[in-house]
């Protein structure tokens, strides 16, 4: 059995470049929890979603970045500095925005490490409760974290190339 | 610093992010403020003229900061303005690529107001002696 991609040292520096961006760009401390493999029948019940492919030579993946609505609009209205009520068009690529930072810090520290992730564009995601799956064919973990403007969770999924 | 009467485009796919640097611009006072949402807008707006500083994303559909960049550098008309790219996108391979092409200044997501300001007022000097040059 190969030796999978989602160690610790994969893990951490999206856990810390997540930390990192809702501070700085937020104003928002948040805090990881533990960091749990994703059960088969666990469902993620997000509003609001980024999501970025987390693809290199040796494996392919995605990070997803899963917000429920309450939490997304205080995270927003405190990076934009206006306070929003509702989730609409203006603030939605907020959650792009902020999955884009947090896989390009990570990516700049993995790549250092001698991975060769690639450039990606995320993409946004909304609805009431939808489930999410970063990985359909391989290993998932779940991070959640806790902030003032509430919790949400980042997933990391990742599959090997044969 | 650049003249708070300098006409400024922001350029990012994310509103949020345009929302966000034209948020700190109109803080420290500037008030002509122009967007585009990726390259091939930006660039169309630029040809329009009377820019004194272009503020783009890098990483962008369609066409992206750098190539957006290369437009600008390689029109005699443009070849000088004070252009500054924001990015996730912090890879010493990324950032000497950005200065082969001729950024004068990088900006790496996330940033705060100060850290902004700083890049911009050290892209106003460097722009400050190639037209004094």
């Amino acid at each position: 059995m190969p030796k999978s991609t989602l160690t610790d040292e994969f893990i951490e520096p999206f856990l810390l470049a997540t930390v990192h961006v809702l501070n700085v760009q937020a104003q928002v401390e948040a805090k990881p929890g533990k960091t749990q493999p994703k059960q088969a029948s666990q469902v993620m019940s997000c509003d609001v979603s980024g999501v970025i492919a987390v693809i290199s030579e040796k494996y392919s993946g995605s990070m997803i970045i899963c917000f429920p609505e309450k939490t997304f609009l205080k995270i927003v209205s405190s990076m934009l500095g206006e306070t929003y009520s509702e989730v609409n068009k203006d603030i939605l690529d907020g959650a792009g925005e902020l999955t884009n930072m947090i896989f390009g810090q990570a990516k700049i520290v993995l790549n250092q490490n001698g991975h060769t992730i690639q450039t990606a564009l995320p993409t946004v995601v909304s609805g009431k409760n939808h489930d999410l799956s970063a990985n359909g064919k391989g290993a998932s973990v779940v991070i959640p974290f806790e902030s003032q403007a509430g919790n949400f969770f980042l997933e990391l999924g990742i599959s090997e190339a044969a | 610093m650049f003249d708070l009467k300098t006409k400024v485009l922001v350029v990012d796919d994310m509103l949020t992010m345009r929302k966000t640097v034209i948020k700190m611009m109109k803080e420290w006072g500037y008030t002509d403020i122009h967007e585009a949402k990726d390259g091939e807008e930006a660039w169309t707006k630029t040809q329009e003229g009377g820019f004194g500083l272009i503020i783009s994303d890098w990483n962008m559909p369609n066409l992206s900061g750098l190539e957006f960049l290369k437009k600008v550098r390689s029109d005699a008309t443009f070849a000088k303005l004070p252009f500054v790219l924001v990015t996730a996108e912090a890879e010493p391979q990324f950032v000497a690529e950005a200065i082969r092409v001729g950024v004068d200044q990088y900006v790496v997501k996330p940033f705060t107001k100060e850290s902004l300001r700083m890049k911009l007022e050290s892209a106003y000097k460097k722009c400050s002696m190639r037209m004094s040059a």
